[in-house]
Parts: C-alpha cells; structure tokens; sequence
C-alpha cells in the first residue's frame, strides 16, 4: 500500500473533491453493508490509500482523507473548520481564559443546516444512542423524506460542505484570511497573487501537509486538485513551487478544473482579454511546477456529448463537479489496487499501477507531453450489443475544453480505467471479459496509440443520496442502459439510480494542441504584442517582459513537442 | 466571520461625496478597532456561522478575521497590516490615527478648506515629529550583555496588552530569556530560531521555555526507544526511502527478471545510506552509554526502520525544513545532504530526548543541550483559540525584544509621547510655518492625542480631563503618560511602560501617507474627467 495525499486549492476544486470524498465514503459504508452487492463488499480497493486512521484525545478511533483543502474564510458554510470529530473537550468551552478585562462576542448569523445535513447530524445522534442502550431503537422517524432531501440539495446548494457527509481531520479544512474580497471579485491571477501571501500563510499550510506525509510509510504521491478559474491559481503556484521543493522526488498529478464561467454573449472585451489572459497564465505558471497536469472544465458541460445520457445545470456547481469528481475516482482507483502478483482469475481488480507509473506512461515517454486530456464514458454503456453498437472507446469524451477530434497521433498513450461494466444487458461483465473487449476495441479501431494500459475494476461507482439529479431517464438503477427515446421530462438522481458503470481514461495525444496554441496566441496577442490589450494587466500582475517570454517560450516548446513535424513544416 | 465594515459603493461619486466616503470608512474602521487599545482594552471574540471561535484583541488579526469590502478600508487594513509585518506591532494605533487625521480634516474640509493644504502640513508635521521622535527616544546600551530588565519591560508592556497581567508577567521572562538565547553578537537576530509549539491540554493554561527544540512527530517505529540519555544526534536531509515506482506492467522493463533486478538494486542503494549511519553510530557509541537520533528531513521507510530499530537507534523523519537549522543551533553539529559526507563532527548532542503522546500527536523533546542557540517556546492551552492568542501575544513579545535591542533605544509609552509630540507640534512648529498649512500641522498634532484618548476612554475615563491633565503637566515640563487605573498623569519610567522605537516610528510615516492618499484620491479621478467635460 502507499498512500496518496490529496490536496484541494479554491472553491470549484473543493466542489470537486466534496462529491469525491462523498464517494469513497459511500464505499466505505456499503463495504461493512451486509445488504450490500458483493462486488462492494469484495472490492479489493484499498481505502487507505486515501485515508488515515487516528485516534482522538478520548481515544476514539478515526478514519479520515488524507486531505488538505485550502479556501477562503467564510467558505465552509455551517461546517466548522476542526469538524466534528475531534471535539475539544474542556472544562472551560468558551470562556476566556487569558483576558480578565472586557469581552465584545460578535457572532455571525449562524448558518442554517440544511436538510442533508441535518439527517446526517440525526443519524449520528442515534447511532450514539443505539449504541449506549445496545439496543434496537429504530432511531426518530424524521418527519422528513429523502426526497425533501434531495430536493433541497438541487435547489440550495451555497457551499461545498452543503452537501458533504464526510468526517474531515481538523488539519484538513484551512481557510485563507485577510484576503478581504468577494469569491466573485478574486476572479483571476494578479488578485490572488495581490492578496496572498505565502509568506504569512505559507507556513501553516506546509505545516499542515507536513502532517499527513509524515505518517506516510511510503508516499506515492500529491493528488492536487486546484480552481484555476481566479485567484486560487497563484496560491496553488506558490504552494506547488513549495511541495516540488520540499519534496522532490514525490511526484504530483496536477488537476487544473474550472467550474462554468457565467459569460453573457455581450461580455465585453476587456473582460474576455483578463480571462484568456488569466488562462493563458495560469495554465503556463502552474504547468512549470507539475511533472502532469490534467487541465478540465468544459465552458458548457451541459451540451457536450459526455452528456449524452445527462441532463447539467451548467451554471450549478453542484451538478458539474459531480461529473469531473466521478472522473477523478475512475482515475485513482488503480492506485489503490493492490501491486503484488500477477491477478487471479478471482480477482476483482486488474491493471494495478501507482501515480509515479501513471506519470512516467503518460509523460515520461518519448516526447514528453506533460499535459493530458480526461475523457469520460458515465455511465459506461454495456461491452456488447448495446442499442447504439458503438464501443466503449468511442463512448469516452472529454472533460477536457478545447480538444481537436478524429486526430491520429502514433505517439499517443492512453490510461484507461473501466469498473462496474456490464458485458450486455444487465449482466456485468467480469475483469477478463472487460481485458479481452478492450483489447479487441484497440484492435479494430482506426487509430490506435502507440501504447495503453488498462485497470479494471467491478465495483460501480456508487451514488451517494448527496449526488445530484442528472441522470437522464435510460439510465437504470444500477446504471444500465435502457432503451426508449431519450427524453427531456425529467432527470433521475440518487433515489432512482444507485450506482453506475464507469470508464475514464487519461490521454496524452496532439488532440491537445488546441488547447495549449490558444493559451499561447493568447499570451502573445494580449499580453506580449506591441500595444497589446493586456500588457499593462500584465505588470500588474508582477510580469515583466523577461517572465512573459519565459512563458511564451514554454508555451512554445509544448507545442513543438506535439507538432507533428510535417505538419509544422506546412505551415510555415 | 463576517463582520462588515460599511457597504462597499464603488460608484463614482462627486468630489465631496467621495471624500466623504473616505472619512467615513476610515472612521468605521477606527471605531471597530479603537476598543481594542491597550490593557484596558476589549478582547473580542468573533464566532463564526459554523460556531468556530477567534478569541483577539490583536488589531494584526482581527482584521483579517473581518471581511473588509470598501476598498478604503481595504486600503487601511494593508497599511496595517503591514505595519504588523514590518515592525510586529501598532496594527490598532495605526488605524485609529489613520482615521483620526481624517476625522480632524473633515472639520477644516467642511470650513472649506482644500485637502492639498492639509496634506501639506501632514507632510511638514510628519517631518518634524520623526525629528523630535530622535530627541526624544530613550537610548538603550546593549554592549555584550544587553539590559535584560529594560526588554522585560519592554516586553511586558506589549503582552500586558494581549493577556491578562499575571499570564503576561510570567510570559515575560519566557520571551526575553528566548531571544537571549539565539542572539548572536554582530549578527542580525532570527526570530524563527524561536520554535513556538502548542499542545493541545485539557484543564491547562501553561507555557515554557524548552532550552532545545521540540519537535511535533515521533518515531515511525515499535521498537524504537521513547526516551534516551546522552544522545548523539544526526541531523540530515538524506532520503532513506524507495522512492521508484514499483509497477508491474510490462512498459518500463523488458522482462519480470529485468524489473526485479531494478528493485532489488535500488533497494540496495536505500540499505547502503542506512548502513553508513549505523557505521557512524557504532562508531561513537560503541564502548558508552551514549544513544543515537536521527532526525531526517527527507523520508524513512518501514524497511529502513527496521535496520536502524534493530541498532537501538532512534529515527525521526519528515522533519520541518527549518527545523534542521533549528537542531543544529541547539545541540551542535552540522545538517548533512549526503551520507558520504558523516564524520563525528557532523553530530550534535542532547542530555535527553524523549517523546510525548496526546492523542494522536507526539512530541519529541530534545533537550539538556549544551550553548543553544535556538530554543522553543511551548504552549499549553484548553483549545485552540486560546493557543493562538497566546501565540500572538509570544510573536509581539518576541518582536518587541528584537526590535529592543536593534533599534537601541524605547519609547515612553502610555500617551507620553504623542502628548510630548502635539506640544511640540503646537508649541514650535506650527509658528514656522507659511499660511494655511499650519492647520494641517495642527490637525495632525490634534490626532496624535487619539492614542492616549483612546487609552482613557477604553479605562472608563473622562477623555477630556486627562487630556487637560497631561498636556498641563507636559507644559510644565514633566514627561507623563496616563494611568489606566485613575487617569492621573503617571512617569511612564517610573511604570516601566514602554514602547518600540521602530513601531512607533512606522506608525508616524505610514499614518499620514495613506491619510493624504485618501484625501487627494478624488482629484485624480477628477483630473481624467475634466478633459471630457462638456462646455
Ligand atoms: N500600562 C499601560 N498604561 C497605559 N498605556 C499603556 C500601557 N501599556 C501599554 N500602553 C499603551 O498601549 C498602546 C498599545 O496598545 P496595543 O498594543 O493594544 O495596540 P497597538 O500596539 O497599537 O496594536 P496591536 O498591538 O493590536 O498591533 C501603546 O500606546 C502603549 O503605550
Ligand atoms: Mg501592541
């Protein structure tokens, strides 16, 4: 086993990581569920990969992610910073003990819990009480119903926690202060490197992560989750320029997400010049400090074809970073499987590799791109004989914005993860049977990478009662795919469907170049140009020629190294 | 924690509605802070919508527990708060004076008066009082063996303000003691040679100053020893881990033979850099009763836990960066980046080393060293926001101490010297001065009395009285400052209530800078829409 560290820099990315968390906490549940599948009792997925255990002062025993998040104060909404596991016990809660003279108590309104949240707080009080009694009290009826809840859910989101049920260690949760700014003002990369400073707050922070690497027996890796939409892309630089120093030889997959940005079409254009600016910056700052960075945020996941069998809220948070965060699960589940020994027949996992392997595969090879496109199949469709005959590789489409179709990139390496896939109908399909269709759907396709590597799991990703309604109506309870037209009525969510098969894949191929050629005619057309629109944005922002030029220049060689070299002497 | 500070309005506003919006905030943000001033002061506790508690009476972070949204106000929380990184103390008086030179020129605004007047005089009076500021700071000789009794005032006068007088006394000595300790002759004095480490403890309210480090891990092994006499200690920053991957798919080797080859040689590379340490053990140890730390900034694997376990040596990994500096001052020796470079002489030494369990936190005490010169300052308290208020507290002693006996010389506290300062101001100044800028040096003199009004008013006096008081007794010639107690005119020498010379002097220069920033800013904006004024 060796243990991930996840890290979570700014709002969206803790959007993200909630539904994460919210998964593996699922599993955790559903594994110790005697009612349960099998496949989520057995699943041979080790969870301490991503947790730790502890125990607290009263000697209670914990089981806790191994996470850091950072955000701004404020964002937590009704969750307290330490949570609510280690509870300070003390004879004095809240008196002062260390002034004598007068006190001024100023107190926020205090944030309602939600009704999510309060069957979460319910369920625990009874489970105490059960507990203490042994006996077998049914607990409260509450007088309300899981759809009152879900419900509530769709319509009220306002923080990442609204929808939170895990139990975070009181290192976890850091809150930025004194950054003295709306979340909607801190919206590109000269404010976030303007009002903080890692000076002040970068010792608490490395401080924090220092924590959990240091009980790491072997640590395998930084899952650093990061808001590249503002001002969190400075502070996740400064943070990964500090974890790349402190520990070199620990590799980090670099996930750079943006949720939907609220653009009108009369937006005006210095608005577009400071986020294609923001853009261009931060993907190049933060791409100097990771060995991979997965760039995700599609500007309208709603109309992409990954939607095919979803129905998003665009401009609900909540709805997407449900998707990027099941992604992001299908990723990391071969780093919990287990190396040792070629699988047995038996087995429910296949195609173990850690983060460092997956790293090396996707960017350590050949020409070394180190940017690589997510593409996503949720819910997988069945391996054969589905109603759109259509296999599973042709289902996968990016999370990844700006990506070119249909290229044919001999170069190419791909890293795909398939779990709880059903071989046809409903019946699912074991981890041999997904080997043999994957490799035959690599057989017959007409363009092939030059390498992939293949994780299989059976267990489905679960869907917790905290996930949104997305699901359109043919996809079934356990996520299958059911016939009939595909209609607008209504969307399904956790009460209809409670798990579902998925396939998620890391690609590094020239697909790609769209993205990075646009970051960098950016840079150079508003930021680098005689008399461009956002030079003077620019030095705000700390930039001076030299560091701009740098940043074109890698911008440059990233696309060289992508450039098919016919192509780029066409055009010239 | 929101606490609102007025209603941002960013509109563009006409010349005197602007300036006024930039009194007004300024005055919003002096009257949140000004209760906090002093030892009669108010401690506040802010409670959060989740329930979570900040205890401060900091000017430093209560504002930045606020959310500031009128970028006035923005502006002034930055200057203070620079003021606190700069200098480590004055965040409340910097704000009270920025936002009473606002509220003095309101009135001559109001009459008027063009703020570029003002400004001048701001500009002349910040001069002369810097100036007088020379004369009238009190020299302090540090020689070798500085006056340790004139930082201890120092520093108590500081922490008196933060804590209440018994906590803060005993405080004293912890921090001026902490600062002795790393100071070196000629050399600039670093404060992060000071640990300061926190333990969460259920009924205590207890600090102490550990002569060593404290460290907040332990040893990553069963068998390792929790205590240990007469230990020999390694600090490094040399990777005992395997740190390849150890994948299984067929793409980076050739064949299962080749891959097995590659782990296995690594592995042997890892063994060989432990074995180096255990050489170095046996060799010193071997024959005594001594003991062996390592205390390793980079990791150390189970596997090599085991090697070194099994030779009764005690190993600690993942130290912090600054801790091997720390370690090095403490117990001697030197950090070593690479196992070819172990010689005895790289070896530090402690008496003790001993772990502490809380919970699920350990600590590591490295102690009975020999000459430190890097120490830690251990805090115990019943939660977390009364840590970090003592925390704050020990930072603003330790700076106010440094700055002590950087700056050479302190500063009568208590309201003597803006007392002294606006009689000067008044008295000398002001006749030298063309026109109407005297009003500006007289407004500027008026709001330095908000510091000791400040004071009278947080002790429940009457601010006027112990104005006439001390301005009385300034003019006969006599230094006082206010007592908190009964508002009488007190020799703040006497009282041993001192300031930072530095603090004070940054107080002086920034007030009135941000000041005049605030009063001018509209006529910029003015300036651009001239040029499309229609005629
Ligand atoms: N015993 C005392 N009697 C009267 N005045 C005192 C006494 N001790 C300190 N003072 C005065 O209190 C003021 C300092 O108060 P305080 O430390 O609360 O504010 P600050 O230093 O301006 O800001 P902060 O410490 O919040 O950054 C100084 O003017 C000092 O002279
Ligand atoms: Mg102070």
């Amino acid at each position: 086993m060796k243990e991930l560290v996840t890290i979570q820099v700014g709002d969206f990315a803790n959007y993200v990581g909630s539904h994460f968390w919210n998964f593996q906490d699922e599993l955790l549940g559903l594994a110790g569920d005697p009612n349960a599948d099998s496949f989520f009792k057995n699943h041979d997925l080790n969870m301490d990969v991503l947790y730790r255990t502890g125990v607290t002062q009263q000697g209670i025993l914990t089981y806790t992610p191994r996470l850091l998040s950072i955000n701004m104060r404020g964002s937590l909404g009704s969750l307290s910073s330490h949570g609510t596991l280690y509870k300070e016990v003390t004879s004095f809660p809240s008196d002062v003990v260390t002034w004598t003279g007068k006190i001024s108590t100023q107190a926020c309104e205090p944030h309602k819990k939600n009704l999510f949240l309060q069957r979460l707080y319910e369920e625990e009080e009874n489970l105490i009480v059960t507990n203490d009694t042994s006996g077998s009290s049914n607990g409260s009826q509450s007088e309300y119903q899981d759809k009152d809840i879900v419900e509530s859910l769709e319509n009220g989101v306002e923080f990442w926690t609204d929808y939170s049920k895990v139990h975070y260690h009181p290192q976890s949760l850091y809150e930025l202060n004194g950054v003295w700014m709306d979340a909607e003002d801190f919206n590109n990369y000269g404010i976030g490197k303007d009002s903080f400073s890692w000076d002040l707050q970068g010792e608490e922070i490395s401080d924090r992560l220092r924590f959990f690497v240091e009980e790491c027996d072997h640590i395998q890796g930084f899952q650093f989750v990061v808001d590249d939409s503002g001002g969190f892309s400075a502070v996740a630089e400064e943070f990964l320029e500090n974890i790349v120093d402190e520990y070199t030889n620990t590799p980090v997959l670099l996930y750079a997400v943006q949720g939907h940005r609220a653009c009108t079409s009369l937006q005006s254009k210095k608005r577009t010049v400071l986020e294609d600016l923001h853009d261009a910056v931060s993907f190049s700052r933060l791409s100097s400090y990771s060995k991979l960075i997965v760039p995700l945020g599609m500007p309208s996941l709603s109309k992409g074809k990954v939607s095919k069998f979803l129905h998003i809220e665009d401009e609900k948070h909540y709805h997407s970073s449900a998707v990027y965060a099941a992604a992001l699960h299908s990723i990391s589940l071969p780093f919990r499987m287990d190396p040792i020994g070629p699988t047995t027949p038996a087995s429910s996992v296949s195609g173990a590799v850690d983060l460092h392997g997956v790293i090396q595969m996707l960017s350590g090879q050949g020409r070394q791109n180190m940017v690589s496109i997510l593409d996503v199949a949720i819910p997988a469709p069945a391996l054969f004989g589905g109603q759109n005959e259509q296999s599973l590789l042709e289902n996968l489409h990016p999370l990844t914005p700006q990506i070119a179709e249909d290229v044919e990139d001999m170069q190419g390496v791909e890293c795909l993860t398939v779990h709880g896939a059903y071989a046809s109908g409903s019946h699912r399909a074991s981890v041999s049977q997904v080997k043999d269709a994957v490799d035959a759907a690599f057989q017959c396709a007409e363009t092939n990478p030059m390498f992939y590597h293949l994780s299989v799991a059976l267990c489905p990703l679960p869907i917790p009662l905290s996930f949104p309604s997305i699901f359109g109506n043919q996809v079934g309870q356990h996520g299958e795919l059911m016939g009939g037209p595909i209609t607008n009525s209504s969307s399904k969510g956790s009460l209809d469907v409670y798990s579902i098969p998925m396939a998620a894949r890391l690609r590094s191929s020239n697909a790609i170049l769209p993205f990075v050629e646009s970051r960098l005619r950016n840079l150079h057309q508003f930021g680098i140009d005689r008399g461009a629109a956002g030079a003077q944005l620019l030095r705000g922002w700390g930039f001076g020629r030299e560091d701009l030029e740098e940043m074109e220049e890698m911008l440059s060689k990233m696309v060289a190294t992508l450039c098919p070299p016919q192509l780029s002497s066409d055009s010239d | 924690m929101s606490l609102r500070v007025l209603n941002p309005n960013a509109e563009v506003l006409n010349k005197s509605a602007a300036l006024h919006m930039n009194i007004n905030a300024a005055k919003g943000l002096q009257d949140v802070l000004k209760t906090n001033l002093g030892p009669k002061g108010t401690i506040k506790m802010l409670v959060g919508g989740a329930g979570d508690i900040k205890l401060t009476k900091d000017g430093n972070t209560l504002l930045k527990e606020m959310q500031i949204q009128n970028p006035t106000a923005i502006m002034i929380a930055r200057t203070a708060v620079a003021q606190d990184d700069i200098s480590g103390d004055g965040t409340t008086s910097t704000v009270i004076f920025i936002g009473e030179l606002m509220k003095q020129s309101e009135r001559y605004i109001d009459e008027g008066m063009h703020p570029r007047v003002l400004v001048d005089g701001f500009e002349i009076a910040k001069k002369a009082t810097l100036q007088f500021l020379e004369k009238f700071k009190t020299p302090v000789v540090m020689g070798d063996e500085p006056d340790k009794e004139i930082l201890k005032m120092v520093a108590r006068t500081t922490v008196r303000t933060k804590l209440y007088e018994s906590l803060a006394d005993k405080l004293t000595d912890i921090i001026v003691n902490a600062v002795l300790c790393i100071r070196k002759p000629e050399e600039a004095i670093d404060l992060f040679m000071v640990e300061i480490m926190h333990m969460r403890h259920k009924f205590d309210v207890d600090t102490r100053l550990v002569e060593g480090l404290v460290l907040d891990h332990g040893s990553r092994h069963p068998d390792m020893k929790r205590r240990a006499e007469n230990c020999y200690i390694l600090t490094c920053n040399v990777s005992l881990e395997y740190e390849k991957s150890e994948i299984n798919a067929g793409f980076f080797y050739s064949n299962a033979e080749q891959r097995e080859a590659m782990v296995a040689a690594e592995r042997r590379s890892v063994d060989e850099r432990v074995k180096k340490i255990i050489e170095l053990k046996n060799k010193v140890c071997s024959g005594n009763d001594s003991n062996f730390v390592v205390i390793n900034q980079k990791g150390i694997d189970p596997p090599s836990l085991d090697m070194l376990a099994r030779e009764g040596i005690i190993a600690l990994r993942r130290a912090k960066r600054r801790n091997m500096e720390r370690l090095v001052l403490a117990c001697g020796g030197e950090a070593v980046n690479s196992v070819d470079d172990l010689t005895p002489e790289c070896l530090g030494w402690a008496g003790l080393v001993y772990e502490h369990v809380l919970g699920e936190e350990k600590y590591t005490f490295v102690e009975n060293v020999k000459n430190p010169s890097s120490c830690t300052i251990l805090i115990k308290g019943p939660n977390d926001h009364t840590i970090a208020q003592i925390k704050d507290a020990v930072r603003d002693g330790l700076r106010a101490v440094k700055n002590t006996i950087e700056d050479e010389s302190v500063v009568l506290g208590a309201g003597a010297f803006e007392v002294a300062a606006r009689q000067y101001l008044i008295n000398e100044v002001k006749k030298t001065v063309q026109g109407r800028a005297q009003l500006g040096v007289e407004a500027f003199a008026d709001a330095l009395l908000v510091v000791p009004k400040t004071l009278a008013e947080n002790s429940g006096l009457d601010t006027q009285d112990v104005i006439i008081a001390l301005t009385g007794e300034h003019d006969r010639g006599n230094v006082v400052g206010l007592s908190q107690n009964t508002g009488e005119p007190i020799d703040p020498q006497m009282e041993g209530i001192f300031d930072n010379y530095s603090v004070k002097r940054q107080i002086i220069n920034s007030g009135p800078v941000i000041a005049s920033q605030l009063l001018l800013v509209d006529e910029v904006i003015r300036a651009g829409r001239n040029m499309r004024k229609p005629t």
